[in-house]
């Protein structure tokens, strides 16, 4: 983890999966998608707890998160072949997959009333990251990171990805013209990606 | 909503794709879109990137038997092909030609020259790029990671850009991950580790070859950093060799002492 503040330098590629733990998951994707079960094994154990995390914060109800984390995991092993080393990082594929998974179970199951009726009774959402099992380097880093974005670009943020609601959703939510949530999260995520120091 | 190459709206709706925050219907165009637009589809990468790390900060303990029931299921799963590499790439193809050619073209984009890059497998190359890594100072640049690596490293690069040279990973007892790259022909390996417990200071790891012609003591294994240890060289592999993982007295022991906690089949 490189100290705060200092100068991150150019990347030399986009996405470049530029840490040890993200080469090694890379190579052992490339191992996954040949059928090797030790290597899918090994991914298993660095991607399993995120994938779980992210499916869990959508959806909530854990008996449907498991089901959902076990196809997003199955889903690694059958399509590892897929894998494209030279757009992102493995990390960023997998919970692309694991996400979008979620959210569309979310949409497709879950009714709306009972989501807004739930939505009425929960904490501002930003409080997702603090609700966390255990304190990680990471974690920390994603929060301070969350704490340098405006209040709409936040709470945008965190209603869609923590909560998987679309950004007509989240416009309603906050009572602010759809355009400006667009827009708002894009900037966030730029900022968010420039404090993270990931990518370019 | 309207897309269109150039079209402000598709670049503002970018945020919102990254996140999953559009219906299905606005996902299919903009996926329409970046079909044409490069510059659009590289920023959904980098968000991407971003995002991944918001998911990545929720982890939560796995539930037992979830992963028994994945690992079964996978066994029983047909994984699906590669996509076909295009006619310019498959020059050298032989299987696994796709994840051969990816690896060389990231090596090469990222200024590793071309001669190493057609020389390594898949596995082999993004392990010389882990080794990379470790080697690199924390704020310097991949190039400067890589030029570090090569200068340093001639003994490992040898042993990873071996004609034979193939990659072969198990998980450490009580945690931790070991890959090694090994060259039959070199009676060569390199091995990395990353994960493994810190020990108390009375004990340290140790790695050995043992086979049919007896037990020979690696090394203690050197201190990590990022918590990645390695690469450590073993030379003078023979047949039926195996590599052994010990925790051991930190002033060396005689034999290995149990339990060994990685046994891999070289």
């Amino acid at each position: 983890m490189e100290p705060k503040g200092q100068q991150r330098p150019a990347p030399a590629t986009q996405a470049t999966p530029a840490t040890p733990a993200g080469v090694q998951l890379a190579a052992q994707l490339g191992l996954v998608a040949r059928g090797d079960a030790v290597a899918f094994d090994a991914v298993f154990e660095q991607i399993g707890p995120s994938v779980l995390g992210v499916v869990k914060r959508v959806i909530r109800d854990p008996a449907q998160s498991e089901e959902v984390t076990q196809e997003v995991l199955l889903e690694v092993w059958r399509t590892a072949a897929k894998f494209d080393v030279g757009r992102g990082s493995a990390m960023a594929w997998v919970m692309t997959m694991a996400h979008r998974r979620a959210v569309d179970r979310v949409r497709s199951v879950q009714k709306e009333s009972e989501r807004e009726r739930r939505m009425a009774t929960a904490d501002i959402p930003y409080d997702e990251v603090a609700e966390a099992v255990e304190s990680s380097l990471e974690r920390e880093r994603v929060r301070r990171c969350l704490n340098l974005l405006t209040n709409v670009q936040r709470e945008s943020v965190t209603l869609a990805y923590y909560r998987g609601y679309t950004y007509g959703q989240v416009a309603s939510l906050l009572g602010v013209p759809t355009g400006t949530v667009k827009t708002r999260m894009r900037d966030a995520l730029i900022r968010m990606r420039d404090c993270l120091g990931v990518a370019e | 909503m309207r897309l269109n190459n150039t079209g402000g709206d598709a670049h503002t709706l970018a945020g919102a794709y990254a996140m999953d925050a559009i219906t299905v219907a606005d996902r299919n165009r903009f996926e329409r879109h970046l079909t044409v637009c490069e510059e659009c589809a590289q920023e959904i990468a980098s968000l991407r990137e971003a995002t991944a790390m918001l998911g990545a900060a929720a982890a939560e303990p796995l539930p037992a038997g979830l992963k028994e029931r994945v690992m079964a299921a996978a066994a029983m799963t047909r994984q699906q092909p590669p996509a076909e590499e295009p006619a310019a790439r498959t020059r050298r193809a032989t299987a696994p030609a796709r994840t051969k050619a990816d690896a060389g073209s990231w090596l090469r984009s990222l200024g590793w020259p071309g001669r190493m890059s057609l020389a390594l497998g898949a596995a082999a190359a993004a392990a010389v790029l882990a080794v990379a890594v470790v080697f690199g100072v924390s704020n310097g640049g991949m190039q400067q990671q890589l030029d570090q690596a090569q200068a340093s490293s001639q003994q490992v690069a040898v042993v990873l850009t071996a004609e034979d040279a193939h990659m072969m990973t198990g998980s450490v007892a009580g945690g931790g991950f070991a890959t090694i790259v090994m060259s039959g022909s070199r009676h060569e390996l390199v091995f990395t580790v990353k994960g493994l417990h810190a020990l108390p200071a009375s004990l340290g790891y140790e790695l050995w070859l043992m086979g049919p012609s007896g037990t020979r003591l690696i090394g203690m294994l050197p201190a990590g950093s990022n918590g990645m240890i390695g690469p450590v060289v073993a030379s003078g592999l023979r047949p039926g060799d195996h590599l052994v993982l010990t925790a051991g007295p930190a002033g060396g022991s005689v034999r290995p002492t149990t339990p060994m906690m990685l046994d891999v089949a070289l």
